[in-house]
């Protein structure tokens, strides 16, 4: 469903010139399968997913997603793609019902199917005390409601998470992640990006470790402990990180320090 | 940023400025005097002018065109045949005027007698035919183009002299009196002091006029003594063109300010406010393309410019109107009853609204998408409504009217256009004409600006710019250390906005450095600034940038030799090219643009002048340009716009660029379309040579085609190639149909050459890749 080959961008940047944000980063995800990217702040997760949901393009390497390359059909795979990060707020000016029917109408569901839809969504997801509500008058945990609902109201293969519980409290990021595993039941292809060990223990299949620009390893959680012989995932993200770091001054490649 | 902007902003207008000078001409005028014979002595009237003398400016005597019946000028007028019929014709239509102006003044003054006595009937019939009698002066009148009427009596040559003579019969001789004078202080520069002044100066002048008029009685003279032709003004405006006037300055200024701002506000909201508030990307990520989401948000500005604007107008309209009536007797009832427009002009008012709100809501929107924020997005305001205002107040003062080539200008056209429609009301069906370039253009423009803001909502760099405090230091340093082989596109343009800058802080310098000069001396001055001025302010801007900003200086100035075949289709284009070129922008200049100011003529006059000599004007007008603006434009600017690899659209912006630093209307329309050519020379061949090579010979074909003697032209191999024409005292080349037809077919034959090379060009790149060796008349970098 998901495949990424040899994926690079860079940025110019004032300061430091030519930064490289992604350095030749490869995976690939299966239906019915969470893959989660795990890394610090900066580490290139967001510009991977943005490559992902076309609205970056990348300086080489391909991505294809649901059979279509991510350069050539970028709205073929928006189609297939729900997206969902800390940047993609709601409309302040329209309330939860009025913005989910409008991404609907967006993707060419047709009014019966859509309205239907709607009703099944409002319910799994228990909007429906918000439903006419504004989104300026939302609190932070209503508004990410609306945003999954608005990711998953085309009922698209493949599902592309970038940090969706950041600056959530305990009881609604347990809901998002609730939401997802309950995705994860339908068959869907789910990518899903964070910085917290325990949500990619308790959720995904496989994960993979990235750090600036890099995927350092990935597999599941298994084959990661045991290949580096360290029971804790924590620990092993620390080690896997402290390595690659070592190896760059060792190496002297002059990439400015930390993002 | 906020500061940085009025450093920028002002240079920028006070060439945009300069530029308008150039292209606006007042139209000269027509009045007309019946009864000329009998104007009494020193003269009014010299040949089709008024006399110089009574002019504070000796320019504006050229503003008026006097036709007059006399018998005495005919001889006088008679040079040109066509333009004395024409002139006859208006004096006939002056002449069945005539009575119906007494007609009028007569009614008036009955009009005024029954105003006296109170009698409302009577006085409601006289103004209906007094209105009606000046619908049909005044249509009379614009129909002949008659803008002032004089209407001398019979017999007043004759009446002056006779009062001349009783009074030098019995009067002494007191033309030695010179009694003490008054005298009044006042401050011009100081408001107070000059409001003040302007009421003392009425009280003043009336008591003066008692003291004459008792001065007068007690010597047993006339009133009408110190008026010897006091003469009758007779207003022919109706009550509906005065409002017209008032209409057709307000709307459209109110129309394009308020377009702007109807368009600001929303488009800052929908481009900078979505990524302020996070929406961007979700917005992104929708099936919806980017061109379809900007047209999207562009028919939504469209829709907020639209009505404000009309809106606005609306409102202004009705409150205007009730705001005079309930004014009643001050002094704003001097307007008159201000009616609002009829139907059909302010359908007008709404047609135009069309592609100025469009105009506005694109290029607000390309603004608003390159803000970070809504803050740093109103910023960009300021500017916009800079310069639209500068264009609205030109386009509003008295004088300025639509002409072919303001009606295909933006904002002007349709400003200028809707001005005259309100002006014109129900007679408007010659303006229609006009309505078709104002129209079509105005799409043209706002497509350009829509375009633009969908490439800027396309380029990633400035979708996801981060709010970093612009720093003019770090920049300059990322220049000079993030240097690639060729330059950029901002530093092409830098290096555009640094040679216009240098060219107006020059002008001063070439004013100052030929102020003191004798006649004959000027020539060649003026040559030696020409060549010092393209040294230094064109070429030297763009070798500098060139050294300083990239690693090749090779690649950028394209320094590489051309294959052959291209140096030959450059020798064969430019004398080709040449008279087409020529007769192209004679005939515009003829019939679209407007005619060059004198400064203007006196910088190119020396090119014309036969007694330089020939190597000087050469050096001059050929060579020197040939190679600097070659340099900037073709060099450092075309590969500056290439680099993003869009070729086609660097060769056309460096053309408009190159056109634009022209200055003058002709040149800058003519020049635009040489760089067309120049560009695919240089892009073609890889090459600066073909381009300097086409640049000198077109320029020096230029510069001796008025010196070679004109016989040579007139003898029997050339003669039907060429005509030759006398204009003022030299002689111009013209050339003939044949030979433009010859021209025409080898140029498009080698431009077609030219552009079919790119495909073979681009073919070997591609095979080149393997084996760079082959790449053919390109050198390895």
């Amino acid at each position: 469903m998901i495949e990424v080959n040899d994926l690079s961008k860079s940025f110019e940047d004032l300061k430091r010139g030519s930064v490289t944000a992604l350095e030749r980063v490869s995976f690939d995800v299966q239906p019915g399968e969470i893959f989660g990217l795990l890394g610090p702040n900066g580490a290139g997760k967001t510009t991977c997913l943005r490559i992902m949901s076309t609205v970056l393009k990348p300086t080489s390497g391909r991505a294809v997603i649901a059979g279509y390359d991510v350069v050539d059909h970028p709205e073929e795979v928006r189609a297939n793609i729900g997206f969902m990060s800390g940047n993609t707020g709601i409309y302040d000016r329209m309330t939860a019902w009025e913005m989910v029917e409008y991404y609907g109408r967006l993707y060419g569901i047709d009014e019966p199917t859509l309205q239907s839809r709607l009703d099944d969504i409002f319910a799994v997801l228990q909007m429906e005390e918000i439903r006419d509500l504004l989104g300026s008058k939302m609190s932070t945990g209503m508004k990410q409601k609306v945003s999954i609902a608005r990711t998953i109201v085309h009922d698209p293969p493949v599902l592309i998470f970038d940090e969706p519980t950041s600056g959530l409290d305990v009881l609604v990021a347990r809901a998002v992640l609730q939401a997802i595993e309950y995705l994860k039941g339908q068959g869907k292809c789910i990518i899903f990006s964070t910085h917290i060990m325990r949500e990619v223990e308790k959720l995904c299949d496989r994960v993979a470790v990235i750090h600036k620009g890099r995927i350092l390893d990935s597999g599941t959680v298994e084959e990661l402990e045991a290949r580096h012989n360290q029971p804790d995932m924590e620990e092993l993200f620390f080690e896997l990180i402290h390595r690659h770091d070592h190896e760059l001054v060792a190496g002297g490649v002059g990439i400015a320090e930390g993002v | 940023m906020v500061a940085v902007l009025p450093l920028l902003l002002y240079p920028a207008l006070g060439l945009g400025m300069l530029q308008m000078t150039l292209l606006f001409q007042e139209q000269t005028r027509t009045v007309v005097i019946l009864g000329a014979d009998d104007l009494p002595a020193p003269p009014l009237v010299d040949g089709d002018r008024f006399h110089a003398a009574y002019f504070e400016f000796p320019g504006d005597v050229d503003k008026l065109h006097v036709v007059t019946d006399a018998t005495s000028t005919e001889d006088a007028t008679d040079i040109d045949l066509g333009q004395d019929e024409s002139d006859s014709e208006v004096v006939n239509v002056a002449d069945q005027l005539r009575d119906q102006v007494h007609d009028l003044v007569r009614l008036q003054r009955e009009a005024d007698e029954s105003r006296e006595a109170g009698d409302a009937v009577e006085l409601e019939v006289l103004e209906g035919r007094i209105t009606a009698l000046k619908g049909e002066v005044s249509e009379a009148m614009s129909i002949a183009a008659i803008e002032v009427l004089i209407l001398v009596p019979e017999g007043l040559k004759q009446h002056i002299a006779e009062i001349n003579e009783q009074l030098a019969e019995s009067g002494q001789d007191l033309s030695d009196i010179d009694p003490p004078r008054l005298q009044i202080v006042r401050n011009s520069a100081n408001e107070k002091s000059l409001m003040a002044y302007r009421r003392v100066r009425e009280a003043v002048e009336n008591w003066e006029d008692r003291l004459l008029q008792d001065r007068l009685a007690s010597a047993h003279l006339p009133e009408s003594f110190p008026d010897p032709v006091n003469p009758d003004q007779i207003d022919i405006a109706r009550d509906q063109q005065i409002a017209a006037n008032v209409w057709s300055k307000l709307f459209p200024a109110m129309l394009i300010v308020m377009a702007v701002t109807g368009a600001f506000y929303p488009a800052v909201d929908l481009g900078a406010g979505e990524k302020e508030r996070g929406t961007m990307e979700t917005l992104l990520i929708s099936p919806a393309t980017r061109t379809e989401i900007v047209i999207g948000k562009f028919l939504t500005v469209l829709l907020f410019s639209m009505g404000t604007a009309l809106l606005n107008l609306a409102s202004m309209g009705f409150t205007g109107k009730y705001m005079l009536s309930i004014a009643g007797a001050g002094q704003m009832s001097k307007l008159g009853d201000v009616a609002l427009p009829p139907f059909t002009s302010m359908l007008w008012v709404v047609l135009l609204a069309i592609p100025l709100a469009a105009l506005f809501s694109s290029l607000s929107l390309g603004l608003a998408m390159f803000a970070r924020s809504s803050k740093e997005g109103q910023y960009y305001l300021t500017p916009l409504l800079m310069v639209t205002m500068g264009i609205t107040v030109f386009c509003l003062s008295p004088g300025v009217e639509i002409t072919p080539f303001y009606s295909v200008m933006p904002i002007m056209g349709p400003a200028l256009l809707l001005k005259a429609m309100l002006l014109a009301g129900a007679e408007a069906s010659s303006l229609y004409w006009y309505s078709i370039p104002v129209l079509l253009t105005s799409i043209g423009y706002c497509a350009l600006g829509l375009w633009w803001a969908i490439e800027q909502f396309q380029r990633e760099d400035i979708l996801f710019r981060e709010s970093e405090q612009f720093d003019l230091n770090l920049w300059i340093k990322h220049l000079l250390r993030d240097k690639e082989a060729t330059p950029s596109f901002t530093e092409a343009g830098i290096c555009f906005g640094m040679i216009m800058l240098l060219q107006l802080v020059a002008m001063r310098f070439m004013g100052g450095a030929t102020a003191g000069l004798m006649e004959d001396q000027m020539p060649v001055r003026m040559m030696q600034l020409l060549m010092v001025q393209q040294l230094a302010i064109i070429a030297t801007p763009a070798l500098m940038m060139g050294v300083m900003l990239t690693t090749s200086f090779r690649q950028t100035f394209r320094m590489y030799w051309p294959s052959l075949k291209f140096l030959g289709v450059a020798a064969v284009l430019a004398p080709v090219l040449h008279p087409l070129t020529v007769e192209l922008s004679q005939f515009l200049g003829q019939h679209f643009f407007p005619q060059l100011p004198e400064s203007a003529q006196r910088a190119i006059a020396p090119m014309l002048d036969s007694n330089q000599p020939w190597w000087l004007v050469l050096l001059a007008f050929s060579i020197a340009p040939g190679i600097c603006e070659e340099l900037a434009f073709r060099g450092f600017i075309l590969s500056g716009f290439s680099q993003r690899g869009r070729t086609g659209l660097a060769i056309v912006m460096s053309s408009v660029l190159f056109g634009a630093m022209h200055m003058f209307p002709q040149q800058v329309f003519n020049a635009a379309l040489l760089g067309l050519v120049l560009g695919l020379l240089a892009v073609r061949s890889n090459s600066l040579l073909p381009g300097i090579l086409f640049h000198i010979m077109y320029n020096g074909i230029e510069v001796m085609r008025n010196r070679i003697d004109p016989g040579f032209w007139t003898t029997a191999p050339m003669d039907w190639l060429v005509t030759v024409e006398a204009v003022g005292e030299s002689t111009q080349v013209r050339y003939d149909w044949p030979l433009l037809a010859i021209c025409g077919f080898i140029a498009t034959g080698l431009i077609t050459w030219l552009l079919r090379q790119s495909a073979k060009i681009r073919e070997d790149r591609v095979k080149g890749k393997m084996s760079p060796s082959r790449l053919p008349g390109a050198s390895p970098a």
